[in-house]
């Protein structure tokens, strides 16, 4: 019995030094988990960051504005972003970096019903617009409509928050800005709503990176980073080869929330727009993107993609 | 009770003095303090301006953009008070209902707290499918959040008027209509100021969590947008703006009511 007590001691003291090298980092979300987070959840679910020598904490906030500025004043290690708003909090003089990308080509969309009743970009002369505010809908809905002769004041602009696909389903909207390609039009086809899509890379606006990580530019930890982004990328290539299971593995991280028909549909839009290589860059489209929106006058300092994207 | 005819009796000039000047310089050393603190913490803590802005820099902000906020100022001002305005009918008509018929009474009183539970927040969404973008969902949800305070104030007045008048109302032959119009009533008008007062100061932040949740303008809506776009110097001046607009209300409200109730403490 003792001699059993002894080697279980000893075992501990084995283990621990290993534990003590584990590194603790708190990762926050841009929203409540789901399909977008996709790798990220298997990386945990599958322990790919416990291999990396990390401890991953994942938390949700409550307000999508929140996250990056968090990073910021170095109270969480990492954080979901989007590009136009990492470019704009790095031109307003916010210290981040850009760590790594999730998802690398734009979701979000100019939204219709399917109706008939509006058929080119056009046709919303005189119409309303619901958005949810992220800071660069002038930008992006100006640079939209403009390819087809319309000004940005020739439309009703009106903030609906979240209620996206309830607001254009009531008709209390003629379009939507901010709703996701790959939610937001499945959400409307569950209720039996048809939806149209304009996409904002496909009319005047440059392509970005939807959902990038952000991390602190003063004081990230460059092994950690490394050890996260190859945990990413083992679990995005995973995703890929095994839709089924993986879908399984994300639904059981939260089945409460998760488990159910419309992230079921997301998953599936969602598999293709994983980033492949989560490390890799292309400082040029950020530098095109940067440019777009400062000749938009969403930013009055242009940043240069090199200060805020080290490469690792 | 203040003794008006002592303050009536004094030159003009010492009234003035008295009534406007000494308030003013009250709130304007309050104000000092309270900014030069503020100043001090951006100072003291090297606050980075994304979270906390320095008050010069809110004020540069205030000055650089009075046009943009001064708009948007004028439409949540309309919305707070024409909310007032419907809250305040809401509560004086359902306080009345409660008093005249006593079943009204015990089938709306656990409906009025229940309502008070639901948080105007989970309504808002969708009080803004059901009645639009516009300006009368921030209407009814100022009268929403005030409405609780406004009734249950009015109630306890009506119902606590001191039993001695009513049992005189009652052997001099008074009706119930008399009763009311003479005695409850303005019986009631003290606790009912209160309710006013905290309504007064409540009703603001219905009107903003509307614009919050579905508007194109108001000082909710030019918040979210400035915050969205990391000019948080301008979310300030907005904050600043409105603050100033509740002091603004509160001190508007109590002049009235001491002119409308001038017996009240």
């Amino acid at each position: 019995m003792k001699k059993r007590i002894i080697l279980s001691a000893v075992a501990l003291m084995l283990a621990l030094p290993v534990q003590a090298e584990m590194k603790k980092l708190t990762l926050m979300l841009d929203w409540f988990v789901n399909p977008n987070h996709g790798p990220v959840v298997i990386a945990q679910q599958r322990g790919y960051f416990k291999q990396q020598g990390l401890e991953v904490d994942i938390q949700e906030p409550g307000d999508p504005s929140i996250p990056a500025k968090l990073v910021a004043a170095n109270k969480v290690d990492l954080a979901i972003s989007y590009q136009p708003s990492l470019i704009m909090d790095v031109a307003a003089g916010l210290p981040l970096i850009r760590s790594a990308t999730l998802i690398a080509t734009p979701l979000n969309t100019l939204t219709i019903l399917d109706n008939n009743k509006i058929k080119k970009l056009s046709d919303l002369k005189g119409k309303k617009i619901g958005i949810s505010i992220a800071g660069n809908e002038e930008a992006t809905i100006s640079t939209m409509l403009k390819t087809q002769g319309v000004n940005y004041d020739e439309v009703e602009i009106i903030n609906i928050g979240w209620a996206l696909s309830a607001s254009l389903a009531s008709g209390k909207v003629d379009a939507t800005w901010g709703g996701f390609r790959n939610f937001e039009t499945n959400q409307l086809a569950l209720e039996g709503i048809k939806a149209k899509s304009f996409f904002p890379e496909e009319h005047g606006v440059p392509p970005y990176d939807e959902l990038v990580f952000v991390a602190n530019a003063d004081s990230y930890d460059k092994a950690a980073i490394l050890a996260f982004n190859k945990a990413l990328e083992q679990a995005t290539i995973y995703i890929v080869n095994h839709p089924e299971e993986s879908w399984k593995e994300f639904a059981a991280y939260a089945p409460d929330t998760l488990n159910n028909e419309l992230n079921k549909l997301a998953w599936n839009a969602t598999l293709t727009r994983f980033a492949l290589r989560p490390s890799a860059i292309d400082l040029q489209r950020y530098d095109d993107y940067a440019q777009f929106m400062y000749s938009q006058k969403i930013i009055s300092t242009l940043p240069k993609a090199q200060d805020y994207i080290p490469t690792f | 009770m203040p003794d008006v005819s002592v303050l009536d009796s004094q030159p003009a000039s010492t009234k003035y003095k008295k009534i406007v000047l000494k308030p003013l310089l009250r709130i304007m050393i309050s104000v000092l303090i309270i900014l030069g603190l503020w100043q001090a913490v951006v100072v003291f803590f090297e606050m980075p301006s994304f979270i906390l802005p320095a008050p010069l820099e809110v004020f540069a902000r205030l000055l650089q953009r009075y046009d943009v906020l001064l708009k948007h100022t004028l439409v949540t001002a309309q919305e707070i008070i024409l909310g007032l305005f419907l809250g305040l009918f809401m509560g004086l008509f359902f306080a009345l209902q409660m008093l005249l018929f006593k079943p009204v009474k015990h089938w709306l009183l656990p409906i009025l707290i229940a309502s008070q539970a639901i948080p105007v927040f989970a309504l808002a969404p969708v009080l803004m499918l059901w009645l639009g973008y516009g300006i009368a969902s921030k209407i009814v949800m100022a009268a929403l959040i005030i409405f609780f305070p406004v009734t249950t104030c009015c109630y306890d007045g009506l119902r606590n008027t001191p039993s001695g008048y009513l049992d005189l109302a009652q052997t001099m032959g008074a009706t119930k209509w008399q009763m009311l119009r003479h005695i409850q009533f303005p019986a009631s008008l003290p606790t009912l100021a209160s309710g006013i007062r905290v309504a007064v100061v409540i009703a603001p932040i219905g009107a903003i969590a509307g614009e919050w949740v579905g508007s194109s303008e108001g000082l909710g809506y030019l918040m979210l947008q400035a915050n969205a776009r990391m000019m948080i110097d301008e979310m300030f001046a907005a904050l600043f703006i409105l603050s100033l607009l509740s002091v603004l209300l509160y001190f508007v409200a109590e002049k009235l009511l001491k002119k409308f109730i001038p017996w009240e403490v």
